[in-house]
């Protein structure tokens, strides 16, 4: 599949074939395009856990469940949860990013040394900012950059996709990670259930609210030939609509076929 | 689980259509789904019926019972809320009849609930 139908086809799926698994191989095709997703200082904050339901003891999958989230995590035959492992730059001390200088990455050309990474960048930088409260704020958006990169890899494989997000103590207990391990949010894995347009794609903002050119205020000015470029290749697509008859009637099957409350 | 206040007194219910509960029910299965829920199914009314004699409340009491307000905002009282989940349980395990019967008269009372605010989720019955 093309990127942009790939992008265009996501859809945050929440009813799954609980019956048919997913092939391992696809589960680490997602993992192998996290891993290569770009990520501040070459840190890698991002961990995951991979967990196929079925593996999981009758106890442990009911803990897992939350009052939103219970039906998508029974129904989802493989779960990846995903943390911040925050002591990873005290541990590697700067020297992923002297594999970056070392591969010409990162060069002189930048300003780039090992001595300046050792004697500025992780003692004068990195080690302060994991003692700064905020420290978990962009290293959970890289992870989150990862978690983007294989959810649209898993719409690539064919497979459904949706994040959740459970309980983080449970995680930590039931998964047995380590303590400085923050638990960010889970993708839920397995083929869908419902039709793969799940109803259109969901409302967003208008463009115009969300980007700017220049400063504040000014919006990003959107061009409607790009818009039709797009749609012509899938990645912008018909949006759901309200009350529309065919997506009621496939939840009313779906209510039928797993007894769901309607 | 057993009913709390086993010795109260069995609940009078009124009509299933007085109660304003009943009426939000109602009006968020047809916003959402369509038709005429008041018809549409004739088992509706008389499953939620049942249910609130089992409970030994009228539906009006428990969306009291699971919900409550805060600082000025609607909340869902997690503990009412587990324990109509359970009651519910309990309540369609004894309905008599095939598996899918005891699911569509649970997931009855469920959504209940559901249109009046207090998000449940059952897991597949199927």
């Amino acid at each position: 599949m093309e990127y942009k139908e790939v992008v265009g086809r996501r859809r945050s799926i929440r009813f799954f074939d609980p019956d048919r698994p997913v092939e391992r191989e696809k589960i680490q095709k997602m993992l192998e395009a996290a891993r290569l997703a770009s990520c501040a200082v070459n840190a890698q904050w991002q961990r995951a856990i991979v967990s196929f339901r079925d593996d999981l003891t009758e106890d442990q999958l009911s803990r897992l469940k939350t009052p939103v989230a219970a039906l998508n995590v029974e129904l989802a035959p493989v779960h990846i949860h995903w943390f911040n492992d925050l002591s990873i730059v005290n541990k590697i001390q700067g020297s992923r990013l002297k594999e970056l200088v070392d591969v010409g990455a990162l060069a002189p050309t930048h300003g780039w040394s090992h001595k300046f990474v050792d004697d500025f960048v992780y003692p004068q930088i990195l080690k302060p900012m994991t003692q700064n409260p905020g420290y978990p704020v962009p290293s959970t958006m890289d992870v989150g950059i990862a978690m983007c990169q294989a959810l649209l890899t898993g719409v690539d494989e064919g497979l459904g996709v949706g994040l959740v997000t459970l309980n983080g103590a449970v995680l930590k207990e039931v998964f047995k990670v380590p303590e400085e391990w923050i638990p960010l949010s889970t993708i839920l894995v397995g083929y869908p259930a419902e039709s793969w347009e799940a109803g259109g794609q969901r409302p967003r903002p208008p463009f115009e609210e969300l980007y700017f050119e220049g400063a504040y205020g000014k919006p990003f000015p959107r061009d409607p030939k790009v818009v039709e470029e797009l749609k012509a290749a899938k990645m912008i697509q018909e949006p759901a609509k309200p009350n529309d008859p065919k997506r009621i009637a496939e939840i009313k099957a779906l209510a039928e076929k797993y007894g769901l409350p309607m | 689980m057993t009913i709390d206040a086993a010795e109260e007194q069995p609940v009078a219910l009124r009509p299933m259509l007085d109660y304003a509960s009943v009426r939000t029910w109602l009006d968020g299965l047809r916003q959402h789904w369509g038709g005429d829920p008041a018809t549409d199914d004739p088992e509706r009314l008389p499953v939620l019926e049942a249910f609130c004699r089992y409970a030994n409340r009228d539906p009006d009491q428990i969306i009291k019972e699971t919900t409550m307000i805060k600082d000025g905002d609607k909340r869902i009282r997690i503990k009412g809320r587990n324990k109509y989940a359970a009651l519910i349980d309990g309540w369609q395990a004894g309905v008599e009849g095939s598996r899918i019967r005891k699911a569509k008269w649970g997931n009855t009372v469920r959504s209940f609930l559901i249109h009046n605010g207090v998000l449940l989720q059952s897991g597949v019955q199927t």
